[in-house]
């Protein structure tokens, strides 16, 4: 009798707790669909009225900013430079973890130390001087130069994150493999890399989130020419250029952020177990 | 003993071989970068003069001395990191205590609150801008509240709270998803047992939650504080620094010295001592939470 009670007493407050919950998520994503309303507005749509929805679905927004920032090419640059930097960090990195990893000297010792101790500097820090050393070996206003940088920046938190697995995994397999006569990048990538596959999901997510969001080393990089711009990069130029154009400049905005929404709601489930594998390991 | 020593040295060809591509990229990212600015620290140098000049520790005693810049930008990173600290880690909690109740719209309330993690800094910025600047004008015509026609940016003090609150709704998201993770390892059984024990929902919070979150709240604290001392992106598309400049932060106005007045030596110096700063508050933290994680 008692248990029925509370349990009918408990559901009340649940269902009006979810619905609590549910106006507020609505109201947190707001902001998002005012960017989105407004993109589909005339000028003086968006003057007079921010909130009221479009009166005529307003695409030639989309055509002009398209067309302006030369939308196909800055997204192939994204592409370029979160592929490239990637596919490097992700190769460089697990090939020096498993080593790293493997071997028990005090030089291992201490290149691991080395590796991954740059996870203390901060970005700011060393920004002018990273923009210099990447002109001085013509790595500057280039995409291709931009993601071989990010090798040497994604690198620290990938070796620690990757020996930190590698230990794991038990010696046995490297040496009954080394029977076998498998030795050195062979034995690696078709014994132990597969092996690697969960925490490379992880530092993919992680990586691809910062590298097709960062700003900054961008900005100073490969701002210059528009051929070599990024998405992000070309929406901040495009608003500085277009102050008081707010359709153009959420028009630019919700391009720019499109891509990453659509990938996260397919993929969703992975994105969010990756942050959270990322953030307790690293 | 011939044998032996042709396996060693090809076991240190290998090691070299796995080893080095990794160390020469994060030579070329940090470690000679950051011996340059060690280098540039010590100079008066704009960048366009063939060679920077030599001035001893000039530019750190003028930055402790007589930066007026620089202290407010201090002043403002310190207090920023801090309320940013407290309020994301107890909204997060809260949210995913909420959203570890098994409601019917879990899976969307969570993909709800983590969307904005995804986005790009500068672009939220530019987002709530807009909000802020012609948003609210709308939202005061309708509600006709007072909130919609404060200031948000124009006012200093206004500016700070509308900064934080920004960083905050991009990425509560984000520590929510660490909190709840941490939620699923407390054993259900636990919780039971003290219900059973007539322990009411805010005593388990306060005697078991808490506690048996500790792990998931050192990471959550370390990885606010290390984002918000670095503060950068949300100010310059939010604010620019306005009004009046009362809104730089310590990464900022490094920016400013270095980027926009070309006070190359001057600037550099300021980010190692960015950089120094950063060093010691790790430091301090982890010794802290090691000290803790023995004794519990």
């Amino acid at each position: 009798m008692n248990a029925t009670n509370r349990s009918s007493g408990a559901r009340l407050p649940k269902l009006l707790l979810e619905i609590v919950m549910i106006l507020l998520s609505i109201l947190f994503l707001y902001p998002l669909f005012l960017a989105l309303n407004n993109s589909l507005k005339s000028f003086g749509e968006v003057m007079t009225d921010v909130i009221a929805l479009p009166k005529a679905l307003a695409f030639e927004n989309y055509s002009y900013v398209w067309s302006f920032i030369n939308y196909p090419k800055l997204f192939l640059n994204n592409f370029i430079i979160t592929g490239l930097g990637l596919a490097g960090i992700i190769f460089v990195s697990s090939i020096a973890a498993y080593k790293l990893a493997r071997t028990r000297t005090r030089t291992s010792a201490l290149l691991y130390l080395l590796c991954i101790m740059p996870m203390l500097i901060p970005f700011q820090s060393i920004m002018l001087t990273v923009l210099q050393l990447a002109k001085q070996l013509n790595l500057s206003e280039s995409t291709w130069g931009l993601g071989l940088l990010y090798w040497g920046f994604g690198a620290p938190l990938a070796v620690f994150i990757y020996h930190g697995f590698v230990k794991g995994i038990p010696r046995e397999i490297d040496e009954s493999a080394t029977i076998d006569g498998a030795s050195g990048f062979r034995l690696f990538f078709s014994v132990i890399f597969p092996l690697l596959k969960s925490v490379t999901t992880t530092i993919i997510i992680i990586d691809v989130m910062w590298i097709w969001n960062d700003f900054l080393l961008p900005l100073l990089m490969v701002n210059g020419s528009p051929d070599t711009k990024t998405l992000t990069l070309a929406a901040y130029t495009f608003v500085g250029q277009y102050t008081s154009d707010w359709q153009y400049a959420m028009t630019a905005m919700v391009m720019a952020v499109l891509p990453s929404i659509i990938v996260f709601i397919f993929l969703q489930k992975y994105i969010v177990k990756g942050v959270v594998a990322g953030a307790v390991k690293g | 003993m011939f044998k032996s020593m042709g396996k060693t040295w090809r076991e240190r060809l290998e090691f070299g071989l796995f080893t080095l591509p990794v160390l020469l990229c994060i030579a070329v990212a940090f470690y000679i970068p950051f011996v340059m600015t060690a280098r540039y620290s010590m100079t008066k140098w704009n960048g366009i003069a063939q060679n920077p000049t030599f001035v001893g520790l000039d530019n750190f005693r003028q930055i402790f001395s007589g930066d007026a810049n620089f202290a407010q930008a201090s002043w403002f990173t310190v207090k920023y990191a801090l309320l940013y600290i407290v309020i994301i880690n107890v909204l997060a909690i809260g949210l995913a205590v909420i959203l570890n109740m098994k409601l019917r719209s879990t899976s969307w309330l969570r993909a709800a609150f983590f969307i904005p993690y995804i986005l790009s800094l500068v672009i939220v910025g530019f987002i709530w801008k807009f909000i802020f600047m012609q948003g609210f004008e709308s939202l005061y015509e309708s509600t006709g509240w007072p909130i919609f026609s404060m200031s948000w940016l124009g006012e200093p003090g206004l500016a700070f709270i509308s900064i934080l609150g920004v960083s905050i709704w991009q990425s509560v998201g984000f520590y929510m998803v660490i909190y709840i993770a941490g939620l699923q390892s407390i054993p259900d059984d636990l919780m039971e047992a003290a219900t059973v024990d007539g322990a009411g929902p805010l005593r388990r919070f306060i005697s078991i939650t808490l506690p048996l979150l500790a792990p998931s709240i050192t990471i959550s604290v370390f990885m606010a504080l290390t984002n918000s001392i670095k503060v950068f992106d949300v100010i310059l598309s939010l604010t620019g620094g306005g009004p009046g400049g009362t809104t730089y932060s310590v990464a900022y106005d490094i920016y400013r010295d270095t980027f926009q007045n070309n006070l190359y030596g001057y600037g550099t110096a300021k980010a190692l001592v960015l950089f120094v700063a950063v060093l010691v508050v790790t430091i301090i933290q982890l010794a802290v939470f090691k000290r803790r994680e023995v004794e519990a």
